[in-house]
């Protein structure tokens, strides 16, 4: 129960500020952030309860198409925990976030933005196929519409490239689950891997060909991944971070409860492929964002890069690394969230996102270098930071999966740094462009999204256990499921 | 009911074939047989020794059209009454009103049309 | 059985009353009308039965179908507005003509003889080319209605002859007949199957599904706008139906002779509808090649014949029409937007800056293409959905994987008009909405989001 009204909560806060007239931007601001900090206390609190062993507050199950044995199933495991904790969190940032920018319109930005935070719990926690399928698919929606209307001059096209691009995996993945439902006659996830399993090789492989189309789309990973950098840096700062720290999610979290387990002889048969391509990716993204210039490029590529291998080490199917893909999940949705509002808020004060443009910053902005370098250090997987339990279960996993391949993969640690360094150096060290002799330190209100952030960087590098003894019940579960063909 | 085999739609399949084929064979035929002579001369506009001036296409009253239609219309619907009149005392009474129906939906809209003024050729 | 007597009677009245204080009353009386004839329907409820020697079934589904082609009917209605646009417009005889139409759609819904479904497609496509050259100083309206209506006897005729042919098979016209026949004995005449592709041309030209779409583009271009979605919603759904009669209730033993012609006639039309549709300028162009796609999906849904396929296709004519109505509504609501040579302006590009002159019709813009693309949240998903999951099997597989790439295309056309929405425009004015348009468009758009959220409450009740 307690789960539905997670996810009511921002639905009917988002029709409510649509609805009733006479609402401003600024009140919209206030009810969303409140309604979003009130969601995140509601996690909070079913986590709390979820420690203590009672599941019963986070299922909820109702017939949604009696017909068609359909049903409104939500229940959270402790993979789900994990995400929807990012999901509540994010939107709270993201709220902060887009009420310290002027943006025009604005109680529609906080309708949008609610709606994608909805659609994104019942993503994560959806049991049932047919209402994963639908969350999966109108999430997107708001976010399209909010990177159409806030984006930059060229985002109408870029944004469109993208949401045909899912669409068109999605279209492919519906088309496999349909033809699991009539095999199967049922849309319960779990049941249905009964009927993955019982499946011939060849129907398998296609089935698994095509969640890997959709779910590779939707990350992104190699080679579906060319909507991706255009798309992050065209988009408003807040549609960036949902896509790059929220919604890239749904694809990896698709990989875990969706692609493998439904078809897992598929998996079995080309999942060394797969691998091989999200290895592949990491490595070109990699190179890629050393060459970029502008920020947000550097960013995108690298969570490209960060995407693939999560996806690797999802497509081991070994212990740890579903582990450590979900504890990267989060980290990398923590890490990304700060480093795209760090170089929002660089733009806004230099007016420029590119590291010709600025340099030296460190000079005039002191505590926004210090917090820049922790988030910054979470993304290279430093030790003692978020990102290093992660990045080391995950390369474990693909070393223990294949060795070529787990060396090949390490050398991403290496590409990480050089290029995020790369950029530190340039825009926060160096020489101090004259234009740029007047900038401010961050203010009060940006203090209180980046100080929570670099605390949550620091706070899960420590104590890593925190997220891995809460999620080894259901990543065993997965292991277990993926090592009986 | 009687009960028709296929065979009886023979005399339609044939309707068909001879239709079909009647039609081909003009067309093919007229092109074989029709002499054919081209030159500059023959293809002149040519109107009892007289250069020929304006449209080929001259306008006629569209009012003309309209009573032709309307003719037509009631026209058809004497043939419906004809096997009505024929069958008059098996249908009875329910045929009679029926007809009575019949007839005054076609005066009303022939009342329509008066109103309308279509059969009023001085005006505008 | 009662809509039908009754609005053979009240579309004459109409046309009297077309005299009566300059015809204002014309349009409320057709609501009225077609209010009571909605009611009317009700006095047959639980009683199935048939009448007119056998001629007509009434049974509480057909009922549900005459129900939604009249408050289609309704919707349609009230959004005109009594062809102000259309120079010498006669606006009594065509709110008559479309009550005498639904006359025909009711008919081919609920035929039992097959004369009956003739006479049904006669009596609406005759009002329907009728309609289409309304304008009669537009040359596009006159172009679309000669060759509507030129193409449209021609498959008339070749309807008819396939009647006859089937006469010729089984002797009978009952489709009860027809299908107590094929069960019994095993060998089928050729007449029959002759018979059988010949009614199947001439309904799918109706429908407007490939590769007898030819008139689709220019007659729903050309005819005014409220005649389009009068084609593109009662029309369609009355050939489904009619369609749905023929194929499953009487030639289902038939099945495997009729599904390969289906299964060509959906590719095709999902390919050509689809593609065609993705370089349209013209709204109600690209409206035209998006129905032929609606009409390969419908083809979809009677592919297989399933004990649900009812249900589904009532759901997608439902989600289709309600769609339908909010897009060309709209289109209509903006019809004083000009092009420089003083027409209503029909391109997409009439969508400029909707977003700020206008949100309100810009979010029903917006829904409507979204349920039309099959977007989840709105009807039109699930109605996929349904059509869908009652085509899935292992021999026309390919088709739904093929339907659903296409979707894919689909979205691309789709959301032209939800990008021009948002572009900027020199006009800033904003735009006033009739109220009665309000109403109907927030109808629509919520029924629309309620089919999404709820398709149960639909699917469930019929």
């Amino acid at each position: 129960m307690l789960i539905l009204i997670l996810l009511l909560l921002p639905l009917i806060t988002a029709i409510a500020i649509a609805v009733i007239p006479g609402i401003s931007g600024q009140l919209s601001k206030n009810i969303g952030g409140g309604i979003s900090l009130v969601n995140f206390l509601i996690f909070i609190y079913g986590l709390i309860q979820f420690q203590k062993g009672d599941t019963v507050l986070l299922d909820y199950s109702h017939v949604w198409l009696s017909n068609a044995n359909i049903n409104f199933s939500l229940s959270a495991d402790g993979i789900s925990q994990v995400l929807l904790g990012l999901v509540t969190f994010i939107t709270m940032v993201v709220i902060h976030i887009a009420g310290s920018f002027d943006y025009k319109q604005s109680s529609l930005l906080y309708i949008l933005i609610l709606l994608t935070e909805s659609a994104l719990i019942g993503v994560f926690t959806a049991t049932d196929i047919f209402l994963f399928y639908f969350f999966f698919e109108i999430s997107l929606i708001p976010v399209y519409f909010l990177a159409l209307k806030w984006g930059g001059e060229n985002a109408p096209k870029i944004t469109f490239r993208m949401f045909v691009y899912t669409i068109f995996g999605s279209l492919l993945m519906l088309s496999a689950i349909i033809f699991l439902y009539t095999k199967g006659q049922t849309a319960s996830i779990q049941e249905l891997a009964i009927t993955g399993k019982a499946l011939p090789k060849n129907v398998n492989i296609l089935l698994f060909l095509a969640f890997i189309v959709a779910f590779g789309i939707k990350m992104p990973m190699f080679p579906f991944h060319t909507w991706q950098p255009d798309a992050y840096t065209e988009s408003p700062t807040p549609a960036t971070i949902l896509l790059a720290a929220l919604l890239s999610k749904m694809g990896v979290y698709g990989l875990l409860r969706i692609a493998l387990p439904l078809a897992p002889i598929g998996w079995n048969q080309l999942g060394i492929y797969i691998v091989i391509l999200a290895i592949f990716g990491l490595i070109y993204g990699s190179i890629i964002a050393i060459k970029q210039n502008n920020l947000k490029k550097i960013l995108a590529y690298s969570s490209f890069a960060h995407m693939g291998l999560m996806a690797a080490g999802i497509l081991t199917g070994n212990l740890s690394g579903t582990q450590g893909a979900v504890i990267q999940m989060l980290a990398h949705g923590i890490n990304v969230a700060g480093l795209f509002y760090i170089v929002k808020i660089i733009q806004d004060r230099t007016g420029s996102r590119n590291l010709e443009g600025l340099g030296g910053l460190s000079q005039k902005a002191p505590v926004l270098t210090v917090l820049f370098m922790i988030v910054l250090l979470g993304s290279v997987a430093l030790p003692l930071t978020n990102g290093f339990v992660g990045e080391f279960l995950l390369l474990k996993s693909v070393f223990d999966y294949n060795n070529t391949l787990g060396v090949i993969a390490g050398l991403t640690i290496i590409f990480g740094a050089v290029y995020m360094l790369r950029m530190m150096q340039k825009a926060m060290f160096g020489q101090l462009l004259p234009a740029n002799e007047n900038i401010l330190d961050v203010n009060k209100s940006e203090l209180m999204v980046l100080v929570p952030i670099c605390l949550l960087v620091i706070l899960f590098g420590m104590f890593p256990n925190l997220i891995l003894n809460s999620t080894v019940e259901a990543a065993k579960a997965f292991t277990q499921l993926m090592s009986n063909i | 009911m009687t009960d028709y085999i296929p065979q009886d739609y023979q005399p339609l399949l044939f309707q068909l074939v001879l239709a079909l084929g009647f039609i081909i064979f003009t067309i093919l035929i007229t092109h074989v047989l029709g002499p054919r002579l081209k030159n500059a001369a023959k293809d002149a506009p040519f109107e009892c020794g007289i250069e020929s001036v304006g449209d080929a296409r001259a306008p006629l009253a569209v009012r003309y059209f309209l009573i032709a239609i309307l003719f037509v219309l009631f026209d058809v619907e004497i043939i419906f009454m004809y096997p009505w009149a024929v069958n008059f005392l098996k249908l009875g009474w329910f045929g009679f009103v029926e007809m009575l129906f019949f007839v005054t939906f076609l005066m009303a809209g022939f009342y329509y049309i008066i109103r309308k003024g279509v059969l009023n050729w001085e005006n505008d | 059985m009662y809509p039908i007597l009754f609005l053979s009677f009240s579309g004459l009245i109409t046309l009297f009353l077309g005299f009566f204080q300059e015809g204002k009353w014309v349009k409320p009386a057709t609501i009225l009308f077609l209010a009571i004839a909605s009611i009317s329907a009700f006095i047959d409820w639980n009683k199935p039965g048939a009448y007119f020697f056998n001629m007509l079934q009434v049974n509480n589904f057909n009922l549900l179908l005459s129900l939604v082609i009249l408050i289609t009917a309704i919707l349609i209605v009230a959004i005109s507005d009594n062809f102000k646009e259309i120079e010498y417009a006669h606006s009594a005889e065509y709110y008559a003509i479309m009550q005498f139409s639904l006359v025909g759609a009711i008919m081919m819904t609920n035929f039992q003889s097959l004369i009956m479904l003739f006479l049904g497609v006669e009596i609406l496509s005759v009002s329907m080319y009728v309609l289409t050259g309304t304008d009669k100083r537009n040359l596009r309206g006159n172009e679309a209605a000669i060759k509507y209506f030129l193409l449209g006897a021609f498959a008339t005729g070749i309807l008819l002859f396939g009647i006859a042919m089937i006469y010729g098979g089984v002797g009978a016209f009952e489709i009860d007949a027809i299908s107590g026949t094929l069960a019994s004995n095993q060998a089928q005449s050729l007449f029959l199957y002759i018979g059988l592709v010949m009614l199947l041309i001439g309904l799918l030209f109706k429908l407007a599904a490939a590769p007898f779409h030819f008139w689709t583009p220019d007659v729903y271009e050309g005819a005014p706008t409220i005649f389009t979605l009068f084609m593109a919603t009662i029309v369609k759904t009355a050939v489904v139906f009619a369609l749905y009669r023929i194929l499953h209730q009487s030639f289902q033993n038939m099945h495997l002779s009729w599904s390969y012609i289906l299964a060509g006639c959906i590719a095709l039309s999902l390919i050509i509808g689809n593609l065609s549709a993705v370089k349209q300028i013209s709204f109600k162009r690209m409206l035209a090649f998006s129905s032929i796609s609606h009409a390969g999906f419908l083809l979809l849904g009677l592919l297989h014949v399933s004990k649900t396929a009812d249900k589904s296709l009532l759901f997608y004519s439902v989600s289709y029409l309600l769609a339908s109505t909010s897009a060309f509504g709209v289109l209509l609501a903006l019809k004083n937007e000009r092009t420089e040579n003083g027409r209503s302006n029909e391109n997409i590009s009439v969508f400029k800056g909707l977003a700020t002159r206008s949100p309100f019709l810009s979010a029903v813009l917006i829904i409507s293409m979204l349920s039309l693309a099959g977007i989840p949240l709105t009807g039109g998903f699930w109605s996929k959905f349904y059509v869908l999951t009652d085509a899935a099997n292992d021999q026309f597989f390919y088709l739904i994987v093929l339907a659903l790439l296409l979707t894919a295309v689909g979205v691309y056309y789709y959301f032209k008009p939800i990008i021009t929405v948002f572009e900027k425009s020199d006009i800033q004015e904003a735009i006033t909405i009739n109220p009665i348009f309000k109403i109907i468009f927030v109808l629509t758009t919520l029924g629309t989001l309620v089919l999404g959220l709820f398709p149960d409450l639909l699917y469930g009740m019929i």
